[in-house]
């Protein structure tokens, strides 16, 4: 086969990103969203230096730069978009840098759909600063007023004159603080922002470029795996190293102490290693976990730190009647395809990492406590990885591929977990309990509103001060553990999300009963405790409205004082051409052999973004229990729409997710560890599963631009739980809706 | 040395043939397209058309598809000057959010396509597709762009 189809593509480009250093301490996680406060966006203030956003040089290249990293979401080419309308450069000529400690600002983690309303907005502001400043340079330059000028692809006009962006820039200094008074274009002259610029990455990966940090192959790349303990709590006794020194193809073996891991010249000759090191050395199991109860009981009963976060006044009426449920949802993974890696490279005390983690800066501090180095001699760039839905295994196998590498110096060490490997030592999403508990008025309406929850942490990632969320750093023979969770705070909270209800309810209470300890390990899965508080919610009202004897979306209506809610509502019903009718609680609607029903889910993302509102319907087997959706249809409304195809193609994604984990996912474990270990065990919707959808998007110019990238995966859970109701009569409490729990409450 | 045809082109691995032909494909040929997904056979992130056949090729031997077989991987498909339907179909359809599975679901699908392509039915798509998992849910979109594509000339 000819060399240059097979040359080594694609690194060279990588490492060749310049160096300007920049360093600031400075964090941001899921739970602390950022106001954009009145002195400008709060991602400027912490990273005020213009050459962290938008570079402008007199050799004519423009390079626009971000913190926040692709994740499959199409975040870059929304930012392009940004960057390009400020700027009045064509889109395509802009050279874009994302998620590189040595480059970039600091904007924390990739996560909590805040990239367009707080990442995209500083950037915005930054562009429309720098233009400003270069469209200054030319009035000067020709006694003219500034305001006469326009600008056509990156260059400056006036009636007979013009000057490019480079030469103007060579005129005066954009390395400086940008101006946060700088103000961006309005709505109304936008070009590029609202348009559905196609997706800049698509083309490479349907050509099979280099893309992925999988796909990276450096000159001498050796590749690196990991001999797991056989259960979380497990520790390695003994290991004849020496003998693993001599399985085939085994470059170095790391045993560092209950970390084990092995360096080959052949992906599949570390893996093996890998597996026959597990089986050959001795390990000491730990304790059972749960203490060998089931996950639910734990949660209730084990202890944990209980707190009333949230209260309004109580109503003058009393309730004529009080309505509680509990629900439950088991542990569900991230399940990516393509399982989670690194490369690492240790040069001269200095490491670089290549990583599809989150938060590039989160992870390099995470790293420096991890390996007791300085975060100064870490450099992370962020490569794409396969999706990832949250906090995986991403940041892991950094740590994982840096111990590795320190073996071999000047070598870079690729390791690329299993699948396996992914789904049993990545961080679950955690399994919860929430009760519910109204008081309803002699005419339904509700009158008071509790919503307690039970649940593990839902932010276990790296981007604290001390200690060290990387898992093997666990298992050193000096560890670094990790720090003690914390849970995050109201308004958007992690374990509570989307617990502060958006009916109009008086007498609301939110109370969290929260626990640190971890015998599964727990973290970020898209939406954190949002999707099951927001479905445990909407199924909840939807039992009041059935109580009441009122239609889902009238009850709704009812309680509703959100415009933007309402509009989404009637939106998503009217598309579905759904008539709403009043649920009778133990009445099902047969349909021949099934039952067929419809719900509806409506969610306020954080109760701060956006406005999505899902029905579905479904036929209920009833031999089986089996639940099948018929169909879906959505309304979304999250402000100005930066790239309405990219928002649906979120949207109808995270569907399409939601109806898989709502009927499908759940993981299981035994004494020593997750066993759901493949597709097999934890299967995820297929093609014959997935529902029609039909999404519409409502564009609101006038407003900033919300989240969107979690806004649909409770309000779909909802509407396919409510649309089980609607169909059986009964109510089903624990997620997933599998045939076997279907099948016993037809039968209950 | 096991020899093999590849996009065309001969190469000849130094691998044992038991070995998992993904594992040569992107290490040995420094192909991007078939990516490793499960290694069980699971996902089809890996798939790779051998004989014009799709195949998961982290579930096949390397000496299996040795010459005179014929491998066919993403890149083998088409070009960005000369794309294959399919992959213009997946651009013009937007078809993806991460992309991991787009290989393989383009290489599926390329077999459906070869088989037959008038009157596909979104059913057909699905079942013929019903083994390549996407975890980003583009489902609805891929089905699309697999129509789009068979309704195109030259496939």
């Amino acid at each position: 086969m000819g060399a240059a189809t097979l040359s080594r593509r694609g690194f060279a480009a990588i490492l060749g990103a310049g160096a300007a250093g920049l360093a600031i301490g400075f964090r941001l996680d899921d739970a602390a969203a950022q106001q954009a406060a009145p002195q400008g966006p709060a991602m400027l203030r912490a990273n005020p230096r213009m050459e962290s956003w938008v570079r402008i040089t007199p050799d004519g290249r423009i390079t626009v730069l971000t913190g926040r990293v692709e994740l499959g979401q199409g975040v870059l080419t929304a930012m392009r978009q940004i960057a390009a309308e400020e700027l009045d450069v064509a889109p395509e000529r802009l050279d874009l840098i994302a998620g590189d400690t040595a480059e970039t600002a600091n904007e924390g983690v990739t996560a909590g759909s805040q990239s367009i309303r707080f990442g995209g907005e500083a950037l915005g502001v930054a562009c429309a600063d720098a233009r400003a400043t270069l469209l200054r340079v030319a009035a000067d330059a020709w006694g003219a007023d500034a305001a006469t000028l326009r600008v056509e692809d990156g260059v400056i006009l006036a009636a007979n004159r013009r000057m490019t962006y480079a030469e103007a820039a060579g005129r005066v200094s954009l390395a400086r603080p940008v101006d946060l008074t700088a103000r961006r274009k309005p709505v109304a002259q936008q070009r590029i922002v609202g348009t559905s610029h196609p997706r800049t990455d698509i083309p490479a990966k349907v050509f099979g470029q280099q893309v992925f940090i999988h796909d990276m192959r450096p000159e001498g790349m050796l590749f690196g795996a990991i001999a797991r303990p056989p259960g979380y709590a497990a520790r390695l006794v003994s290991l004849d190293v020496a003998w693993a020194r001599s399985l085939p193809g085994v470059v170095e073996v790391v045993r560092d102490g209950s970390f084990v891991g092995v360096i080959a010249r052949r992906e599949e000759q570390a893996n093996d290693a890998a597996r026959r090191i597990v089986q050959a050395a001795t390990w000491r199991d730990g304790a059972p976990l749960f203490g060998g109860r089931g996950v639910f009981e734990h949660l209730l009963n084990a202890p944990s730190t209980t707190r009333t976060i949230h209260t309004t006044p109580a109503a003058e009426a009393q309730a004529a009647r009080t309505h509680r449920v509990e629900y439950r949802r088991g542990f569900q993974a991230h399940a990516s395809i393509g399982a989670s890696c690194a490369l690492a490279k240790w040069e001269d005390g200095r490491l670089t990492v290549w990583s599809h983690a989150q938060g590039p800066f989160p992870l390099r501090g995470d790293l420096s406590r991890g390996l007791r180095v300085p975060a100064e001699s870490v450099r992370v760039i962020h490569v794409q990885g396969s999706g990832c839905y949250g906090h995986n295994g991403a940041d892991d196998v950094a740590l994982d591929a840096a111990l590795l590498a320190r073996a071999v110096p000047g070598r870079t060490v690729r390791v690329h977990w299993t699948h396996e490997e992914e789904m049993v030592w990545e961080p679950w999403g955690s399994a919860m309990v929430v009760r519910l508990e109204a008081g309803m008025s002699a005419d339904g309406g509700l009158t008071s509103w509790a919503h307690d929850v039970w649940s593990f942490p839902h932010s276990t990632r790296p981007g604290g001060t001390s200690g060290c969320n990387l898992r093997s750093a666990w298992y050193l023979e000096n560890p670094v553990p990790a720090p003690a969770p914390v849970d995050g705070p109201l308004p958007n909270g992690a374990s509570a999300r989307n617990a502060v209800p958006i009916y109009a309810v008086p007498g609301q209470r939110v109370t969290t009963h929260f626990h640190t300890d971890m015998p599964v390990r727990t973290s970020a899965l898209r939406t954190l405790g949002g999707y099951f508080n927001a479905v445990a919610a909407d199924m909840f009202l939807d039992e009041c409205a059935a109580l009441a004897g009122q239609d889902p979306v009238a009850y709704r209506l009812r309680h509703l004082r959100d415009p933007r809610l309402v509009a989404v509502l009637r939106r998503a019903v009217e598309t579905s051409g759904w008539q709403p009718r009043a649920v009778t609680l133990g009445r099902p609607r047969v349909e021949g052999t099934q039952l067929v029903g419809t719900g509806v889910g409506l969610s306020k993302y954080k109760n701060s973004d956006s406005h999505v509102a899902v029905v579905a319907r479904v036929a209920v087997d009833v031999p089986t229990g089996q639940v099948r959706v018929l169909g879906m249809w959505s309304a979304t409304e999250a402000g100005r729409a930066v790239n309405p195809d990219g928002i649906l193609n979120q949207i109808d994604g995270g569907i399409v997710q939601a109806a898989s984990w709502t009927l499908m996912e759940e993981g299981r474990w035994d004494s020593r560890r997750m066993t759901t270990e493949d597709f097999a065990s934890y299967p995820i919707i297929d093609f014959s599963h997935t529902p029609p959808i039909r999404s519409v998007l409502i564009d609101r110019p006038d407003l900033p631009s919300l989240g969107v990238g979690e806004g649909s995966q409770a309000p779909a859970g909802a509407a396919i739980a409510n649309a089980i109701l609607d169909a059986t009569g009964r109510h089903v409490p624990e997620i997933p809706f599998t045939p076997e729990r279907v099948l016993a409450a037809l039968r209950g | 040395m096991v020899r093999l045809t590849v996009n065309g082109r001969t190469a000849d691995a130094d691998a044992d043939p038991s070995t998992p032909l993904i594992y040569v494909l992107r290490n040995d040929l420094a192909l991007n397209g078939p990516k490793l997904g499960c290694a069980r056979g699971q996902c089809g992130a890996c798939t790779v058309l051998v004989d014009g056949r799709p195949v998961r090729s982290c579930a096949t031997r390397l000496g299996d598809a040795a010459a005179p077989h014929v491998v066919t991987t993403l890149e083998g498909l088409g070009t960005p000057d000369r794309p294959h339907p399919l992959q213009a179909a997946f651009i013009a359809e937007q078809a993806a959010q991460c992309g991991y599975c787009t290989s393989g679901m383009i290489m599926q699908a390329a077999a459906l396509l070869a088989e037959r392509r008038e009157g596909l039915t979104e059913a057909q798509v699905a079942e013929a597709l019903d083994h390549n998992l996407c975890r980003c849910g583009t489902q609805p979109r891929v089905v699309r762009a697999v129509l789009r594509a068979a309704r195109q000339q030259g496939v």
